[in-house]
């Protein structure tokens, strides 16, 4: 039984003063694949390198299937690792580099053959056994280090921004494969990434790290519906969503200089419980469309055109600017003034303008 | 069009533009006159040697001329052979040890670097630093008293001592080229710190190990100054050989050539072989 | 494990929180596996090299002439007035800062220069390198021996008969220049050292640059000047450092070419100890020659060794 849990785990880097994760809570189910991500510095990898033990947990601890990981050594942890550049072993080829922890372990040549071959035919890599690592492409290589993981059948699996190497296609040609190999395997996965369309797309559950502090560990249509702070809204989803502060009126808030954007009761109520005269508002751009009348009046900006959709970047008045998705054959033009509305099932999110915390 | 006719007008231009003439380049010649200057003295080195002394001692410098052994026999005849055991000998043992205590300390140094790595390694550096004559004295004084004189292991731990420094700050540099990932890879593996070392760095790095070798070799070979003073006899290394047959030999011109030819000869040949190796060493890694 | 209570801290506050628990002990004891390879290396050299010095530190308040049995006596520092009242242990010193220095900057131009000519690709490239770096790699007696005999000598010697046809006839060079003769040896033993070294930046610098500069405009010269140069700074540093530490040991070329003389005319300081040491058999002075010689090197050297790590530090880091 492979759990994770995190209780209040911190690590500081030596000569730093700042804490590079900070009171960190997960509790991570046997069989999950769990995705870090948040923006370099918020600690992710870190908290991954702590679980291997690369790091030292300097406060709280980690347990692995209900025992305290603080003080063993990676080497007795039964994980496996995928680093960012792979990590193969320059010398050794391609079935030596999986076959390794095997030898290490006294399993027999004839054994660790078997189980090489085995992990090579999931992965597709039976042709490059007796190769080594300089004579393979990123691609091979990525599945080598994937390959020398699966090998072990660990406890756990971490993942340390595998696909960040890899050219846009393959990589989410890679993505699926990796999800669907864990699904298979069942093993407890812990996969960082800064890449939040990785996070959203792999994970069971998705812990948003910022400043090493945990900002929401929830599943991807949790943290897309409800998150938890205007941190967590700007990061999930692509492109981001709009977050304007704006001021409140009587029955909703003003947007730019002459329009208005009217709020739900129960969120009228909070606001004037909260006691603000500005909050700051987030509507995703897939929920804003075109409307003849009513709705806000923006300025066109600039229209990307993707094919199958179009977004069209637009402002409103002072500072305020609003990115709506659009049909690409009905896209406004440049510097054209049109009118934003609110999606009939579109949800406006309420948050604090200081300390970004959701309010509604 | 014929698709025969597409293929043959897409192919033909490619094969014209194969063959590129190779423009003279002028400095290339100034290089080789240079270069062929520096190595000029060599050269005449090993020239003379092959002379009789008669063509050897001339005003004019002989070019031609009729080539004999004759002289290195002789050199052979006034007991080179000791001292190219003794030289070979001192190199290899102290070479051997330079390895045995540096790798490990450039590998500790390599490591997580701490205030105190540079410490040290400024301790190493520092060590080279001191003029050797400083020590000759006490160093003859505990080298007669420990009755090592004229003992070919004095020269090798003193030879051990001078390259130590230059080797760790080489093999440091090696180490560092290292990825750091590769030991975690290793840890997580199962590997102890010991087995991962063996297994995955040492491969990585015996280029940067074997061109400091050569660097120490070419040190340990050459080196004059401990020996003249240490030695006497038995322990006589080749640079002492050939500075002692010019005492006696003074006046014959070829023979001192090819004494000279069999003291240099060996490492010349070892840095020609190791070129590459060679220059590695001595820029630190930084050409690969 | 401890159980931390959720309290609401600072970061401040928790950052010191957890390095006031921190367990030096642990820390210890990992830092000793750690360094621990490296003590083996570092015993040897402070028993090796310290330990003869402390001695030398002794002896230098002595006045102890081996040739006079039983004259040993404590004099405390009269040897070191001796030693600086000595006329030719000056004379000596200023030879020997010549000989450093002038060898240094020959041999770094001329390696320069030669380093520039082999960054070009030409046919036998690899030939002309192998050819310029064997002064280098002949035992410094052997190369000594071949200037001061074949190439030096008043009779004999290549340089007066390449020089004949333009009036230079039997020049004694040895005997007439003394120093420059062994600056000569010297210079064409290190130049292979320091074109190595130069080549090593010039090859390790970035060909994107100069395609940069070139598009802006500049030629070779202006090209070299300002953006070749500034790269090679710091592998010209460490030439020269090197090379200035090497050769403040030079005693071979000397000891072969000149014997320090005429005279002293080009002795260097280790020549000048190892005469009074070993031929003059004074103790007590050698002794504080050579520790005014650790002095003086460890002052210049602690200048060189900071500007070596600054140098190269930096460039391991951006690896």
């Amino acid at each position: 039984m492979a759990t994770i849990t995190y209780k209040e785990a911190s690590c500081i880097y030596e000569g730093s003063d700042k804490l590079a994760v900070d009171s960190l809570n997960l509790d991570i189910e046997d069989g999950e694949f769990v995705v870090l991500v948040g923006p370099s510095g918020s600690g992710k990898s870190t908290a991954l390198r702590m679980l291997a033990g690369l790091e030292d947990i300097d406060e709280g601890g980690i347990e692995i299937g209900g025992k305290d990981m603080v003080g063993v050594s990676p080497k007795d942890r039964d994980i496996a690792m995928v680093f960012q550049n792979y990590a193969l072993y320059p010398n050794k080829t391609v079935a030596e580099n999986m076959g390794f922890a095997l030898k290490l372990r006294g399993v027999s040549a004839a054994e660790r053959r078997k189980k090489v071959e085995e992990a090579a035919k999931v992965l597709d890599l039976e042709q490059f056994l007796d190769r080594k690592p300089a004579k393979l492409s990123g691609g091979q290589r990525q599945r080598v280090a994937m390959g020398r993981a699966i090998v072990r059948e660990p406890q756990v699996f971490c993942m340390d921004e595998p696909l960040s190497n890899l050219d846009a296609k393959l990589r989410v040609q890679t993505r699926t494969q990796i999800a669907a190999l864990q699904r298979r395997l069942g093993t407890t996965t812990v996969y960082v990434t800064h890449d939040q369309v990785e996070a959203m797309t792999m994970g069971d559950r998705v812990a948003v790290l910022r400043d090493g502090k945990l900002q929401q560990f929830a599943s991807p249509n949790e943290l897309y519906d409800n998150p938890v702070n205007a941190f967590v809204a700007g990061f999930i989803g692509s492109p981001a969503m709009n977050l304007v502060t704006v001021p409140i009126t009587a029955d909703g808030v003003r947007v730019g200089d002459n329009s208005s954007l009217e709020l739900e009761r129960d969120q009228l109520t909070r606001l004037h419980d909260a006691g603000l005269a500005e909050v700051t508002i987030g509507i995703r751009p897939e929920q804003l469309e075109m409307a003849d009348s009513g709705g806000i009046e923006v300025v066109v900006d600039l229209v990307e055109d993707l094919g199958s959709e179009a977004y069209v970047y637009t402002h409103a008045g002072s500072g305020i600017q609003l990115v709506a998705r659009s049909n690409p054959r009905t896209a406004p033009k440049l510097a054209e003034t049109v009118r934003l509305r609110k999606h009939p099932d579109g949800v406006v999110h309420l948050f604090k303008p200081d300390t970004g915390e959701r309010i509604g | 069009m014929t698709t025969t006719d597409v293929q043959k007008s897409v192919e033909a231009p490619v094969q014209k533009s194969k063959v590129k003439r190779r423009k003279f380049d002028p400095w290339g010649a100034v290089a080789w006159i240079v270069g062929l200057g520096f190595f000029f003295p060599v050269f005449w080195m090993v020239l003379t040697a092959f002379k009789h002394e008669v063509d050897a001692y001339t005003t004019t410098p002989k070019f031609f001329f009729v080539p004999t052994l004759d002289e290195f026999k002789a050199v052979f005849d006034q007991g080179v052979g000791t001292a190219l055991l003794n030289s070979l000998f001192a190199t290899t043992v102290s070479t051997i040890l330079v390895l045995a205590l540096g790798v490990p300390a450039a590998f500790a140094l390599s490591l997580r670097p701490v205030r105190k790595t540079q410490d040290a390694l400024f301790f190493f550096m520092s060590t080279k630093m001191l003029p050797v004559v400083a020590a000759i004295i006490p160093l003859y004084v505990i080298v007669s008293n420990i009755g090592l004189l004229d003992n070919i292991w004095a020269l090798i731990i003193l030879y051990t001592s001078m390259n130590l420094p230059i080797a760790v700050w080489m093999m440091r540099s090696f180490f560092l080229e290292v990825p750091g990932e590769l030991l975690e890879a290793a840890s997580l593996d199962g590997a102890s710190t010991w087995r991962a070392v063996r297994e995955v760095i040492l491969p990585l790095v015996s280029p940067g190990i074997a061109a400091t070798a050569l660097i120490c070799v070419i040190f340990a070979w050459n080196e004059f100054f401990f020996a003249v003073n240490l030695t006497a006899v038995q322990a006589q290394t080749m640079p002492v050989f050939l500075v002692g047959f010019i005492a006696g030999e003074g006046l014959y011109w070829a023979k001192l050539c090819a004494a000279a030819t069999m003291a240099a000869l060996p490492v010349v040949l070892a840095g020609w072989v190791a070129q590459n190796k060679l220059v590695r060493g001595l820029s630190f890694g930084a050409i690969k | 494990m401890t159980t931390i209570e959720r309290q609401d801290l600072t970061e401040a506050e928790h950052v010191a929180r957890i390095k006031k628990a921190q367990d030096p002990g642990v820390s210890r004891a990992e830092g000793w596996r750690l360094r621990g390879p490296l003590l083996p290396a570092l015993i040897f050299m402070i028993v090796v090299t310290q330990i003869p010095f402390l001695f030398t530190l002794y002896y230098s308040t002595l006045s102890w002439n081996l040739v006079r049995p039983g004259s040993r006596k404590f004099v405390g520092l009269q040897n070191y007035i001796d030693v600086v009242g000595d006329s030719t242990f000056w004379q000596v010193a200023i030879n020997t800062v010549l000989m450093i220095v002038i060898t240094v900057l020959v041999s770094v131009v001329l390696g320069l220069l030669l380093a520039l000519l082999l960054d070009r690709v030409f046919l036998g490239r690899g030939v002309v390198r192998t050819l310029l770096i064997t002064p280098f790699l002949v035992t410094p007696v052997a190369g000594a021996l071949m200037w001061k005999t074949a190439m030096l000598d008043p009779v004999f010697g290549i340089v007066n008969w390449v020089l004949s046809p333009f009036g230079v006839h039997n020049v004694d060079w040895v005997s007439r220049f003394p120093l420059t003769s062994v600056m000569i040896n010297l210079v064409w033993q290190w130049t292979p050292f320091m074109m190595l070294l130069i080549l090593a930046g010039l090859q390790s610098m970035p060909k994107d640059i100069l395609e940069a500069g070139r598009v802006d405009g500049a030629g070779a010269f202006q090209l070299f000047r300002e953006l070749t140069l500034s790269h090679l700074r710091r592998f010209i540093e460490l030439g020269t450092v090197l090379g200035a530490v090497y050769l403040v040991n030079t005693f071979d070329a000397v000891y072969m070419m000149t014997q320090g003389g005429p005279g002293t005319a080009s002795a260097n300081l280790p020549f000048y100890i190892y005469q009074r040491a070993f031929l003059g058999f004074d103790i007590g002075q050698a002794a504080a020659m050579g520790v005014i010689v650790v002095i003086f090197t460890m002052v210049i050297a602690s200048f060189a060794l900071r500007l070596i790590f600054k140098s190269f530090s930096g460039k391991e880091e951006a690896a």
